[in-house]
């Protein structure tokens, strides 16, 4: 029985480049050392800080969100006059104040009612993990205490909502990184190729490029594909980091991201002569992309940096990934990260198609 | 509540964005599968017999005559064909005739121009002037019928390392339309109980058989070989012309290169001596050896001053060629007229002979008498 050249091919590269364990697992290791190291021993999210809860409203059902605060495990919550709590938090001793004003019971019967937050942006781990808990504290408050009515809202001067940990914002970067690091190998791979004279060899067989870059992608993407379950696995697992989103977003940003990779492995192929260049070129790539690309740590890049980050493949990547595995976002969301991964790919691969020589 | 900023635009998924990205893809599969249909059936038609044999049960069993090569025809010709790098003339004017079921061997040193002569052949280079006809078609033009057509092995050819012999020769395989079976190329090639090693791990005469298998994994019906033995001991190499012999046998025509002179001379019909880009002579070995006006060669070292003219003037002397190291290549007739006098001449010049070696006529000489040097330097 005939199976098309492509198939074939596509099974016996990934033999290939199951052999080579080094290939697929540095990477795997690289992203679980990395959840284990922030996950268990780090832990950003676990550092106790000191929170004010400032009760204007004096009321029972405020006495009772006061209350809420101080059962959190790492929180020193006090409760000291108003003037005495801003102090402190001008001078640093504060993550947060919380303020209960006035008419914050009657305002529940109402429907909504705000919150007012500060938190001290002086230490933005401390910050975040600050908007966490007062975040966490008050849904759970609106669901037990008054499930039946709106609740209360935070008010606008605390931003950032979002119910994220930092092991939540790490593992969608982890899998980004590690398609990033397999993918790019394709480049180097086919220089080894050229320099063992095996393209030479494939050319003068029937063989088509297009046939061959194929079977590539194929096998690349899959092995990529495997890696990424198995990050997501590790982090929902040991860490219970949920997926929001659609498994089919998450996978359409996976092979996108694979795409993406995968011809700007091809391009560097075909502007370098030897293996040793090809790495040195990729790693010269990459490293950059994964600090550049909000790979490990969320970064807001200053103004003469922004359009480079932006254009950095691996930021859209790990963007769309996180709007998908932490905040369950939509094509509105993610349609245009999708379009620059599309873009990357498309440029790669017709550069390298361009390129093309089996010499 | 405080969820309500990111889950508000959660929800709108949008089916058109999935739609558009599943008909992409289909489209992309769906145009390769045309492109490889199409032209399937145009080279079927156009090879006219039988494309519908795909499993060829043993090398000699199938039957592809292509019906533009005519019996007698050359199954190769190079008709003065050049290649220039730049200034360089790699290949000068070379015309060649290869004959069906024939041995050719291309005999010359390193950087005579062999590989690139072989390389365009196999289409891995164009030539700049002169034309090539493979089976009856023009190279250039009918490359992907050619490349079905033909096997190759590259000259220090390196193989996929993580691959086993048996993976190796089925990537091989998947890409021709004409496929040997596995089983049939491990028994030829004595491959058996290596075909589940890694090619990494064999040894130097397993990958010089693997590659050969490699060439053959179409049923080619011309072989083309870039100095398939260099580096093999000679044990393999023995084993080595075993193989190519009974390609011969079952009607295949090689062409090979080579700078062993024995292999040559043992192993190929005919022979074109290349050097310097050029062809310097063509023929069966045995006739090339001939053709030389002496029978043997004496090759000697002086220790003492000999003047060229006197050793020209000893007796059945044919010529005289002087190597780098002052040593002398002296052509004879008849060996024991001219070495009785050489003796003689150089005790009456007062010389010692501080080497001397003789030996009967060989491809080397054609190439000495021609070039004034060795084959292998």
């Amino acid at each position: 029985m005939k199976q098309p050249a492509v198939i074939e091919l596509a099974i016996l590269q990934g033999k290939m480049l199951a052999r080579n364990v080094s290939f697929w697992s540095v990477s795997l290791l690289i992203a679980g050392l990395s959840m284990l190291v922030f996950g268990y021993l780090f832990k950003p999210d676990a550092r106790p800080f000191s929170l004010a809860v400032i009760d204007e409203d004096a009321t029972q059902t405020s006495q009772s969100l006061t209350a809420a605060f101080e059962g959190v495990e790492n929180v020193t919550v006090s409760t000291r006059s108003r003037g005495e709590e801003m102090q402190r938090f001008q001078d640093g001793k504060l993550g947060a104040v919380v303020i209960l004003p006035h008419g914050f019971e009657a305002g529940l019967t109402h429907g909504q009612t705000p919150v007012e937050a500060y938190f001290d942006a002086s230490d933005p781990v401390r910050a975040s993990l600050a908007q966490t808990t007062v975040a966490g504290v008050i849904e759970k408050f609106n669901q037990q205490a008054i499930p039946d009515r709106a609740g209360a809202v935070i008010d606008s001067r605390s931003q950032g909502t979002k119910h994220v940990r930092f092991i939540d914002f790490l593992t969608p970067g982890m899998v980004g990184m590690t398609i990033m690091w397999t993918n790019l190998v394709v480049g180097a791979l086919m220089i080894t190729w050229r320099e063992q004279g095996i393209l030479r060899r494939l050319g003068t067989t029937p063989l088509r490029p297009s046939t061959l870059i194929a079977a590539q992608a194929i096998s690349f993407a899959s092995i990529s594909i495997v890696q990424s379950a198995i990050v997501l696995g590790m982090g929902a697992l040991l860490f219970g980091v949920e997926l929001h989103g659609s498994l089919v977003f998450l996978s359409i940003t996976v092979f996108l991201g694979i795409m993406a990779m995968l011809g700007i492995g091809y391009a560097i192929s075909s502007f370098t002569r030897t293996t040793p260049s090809a790495h040195a070129v990729g790693q010269l790539v990459a490293f950059p992309m994964m600090f550049l690309g909000r790979s490990y740590f969320p970064m807001d890049p200053p103004g003469f940096m922004r359009p480079v980050v932006n254009a950095i493949p691996l930021s859209h990547l790990n963007d769309a990934l996180r709007e998908v595995v932490n905040y369950g976002g939509g094509f509105g969301d993610i349609g245009v990260h999708w379009l620059f991964l599309l873009a990357w790919a498309a440029a790669g691969f017709i550069a390298s198609s361009l390129l093309f020589r089996w010499q | 509540m405080s969820h309500v900023v990111t889950f508000d635009r959660a929800r709108r998924q949008s089916p058109i964005a999935l739609a558009l990205s599943v008909l992409i893809s289909l489209s992309v599969t769906f145009r390769n599968q045309m492109v490889r249909a199409v032209s399937g059936v145009r080279s079927a038609a156009a090879r006219g017999s039988s494309a519908a044999a795909p499993e060829a049960a043993a090398l000699a069993t199938t039957k592809r005559e292509p019906e533009r090569l005519h019996e007698g025809d050359p199954v190769l010709a190079l008709d003065s064909v050049v290649k220039r790098y730049g200034a360089l003339v790699a290949v000068n004017a070379v015309s060649i005739e290869v004959n069906r079921g024939e041995i050719f061997g291309i005999l010359g040193p390193n950087g005579a121009g062999k590989t690139t002569t072989l390389e365009m052949i196999e289409g891995l280079r164009a030539p700049d002037d002169g034309c090539i006809t493979i089976l009856g078609m023009p190279a250039q033009r009918q490359r992907r019928r050619i490349q079905q057509l033909i096997g190759v092995q590259l000259q220090s050819q390196t193989l996929w390392q993580e691959l086993t012999v048996e993976e190796t020769l089925r990537a091989f395989r998947t890409l021709f339309k004409n496929r040997v079976s596995v089983e049939t190329l491990l028994d030829r090639f004595a491959l058996r109980e290596k075909r589940r090693s890694l090619v990494g791990g064999l040894s130097g005469g397993q990958k010089q058989r693997l590659a050969l298998a490699c060439a053959v994994v179409n049923d080619p019906e011309l072989i083309l070989l870039d100095e398939p033995t260099t580096g093999l001991d000679p044990q393999a190499r023995l084993v080595f012309w075993d193989l190519i012999l009974d390609m011969k046998a079952d009607g295949k025509t090689i062409v090979l290169t080579t700078h062993y002179m024995e292999e040559a001379a043992q192993l190929c019909d005919r022979v074109a001596v290349m050097d310097k880009a050029r062809i310097i002579a063509m023929g069966t070995p045995r006739e090339l050896v001939r053709e030389l006006e002496f029978d043997n060669t004496i090759e000697c070292l002086f220790d003492g001053d000999i003047d060229q003219e006197s050793l020209l003037a000893l007796p059945e002397v044919t010529g005289l060629r002087e190597q780098a190291d002052g040593s002398h290549f002296i052509f004879t007739k008849d060996v024991a007229r001219s070495m009785a006098a050489l003796i003689g001449l150089a005790e009456h010049k007062g010389a010692t002979i501080a080497n001397l070696q003789v030996r009967s006529a060989t491809l080397e000489d054609v190439f000495i008498s021609f070039t004034g040097r060795r084959l292998r330097d």
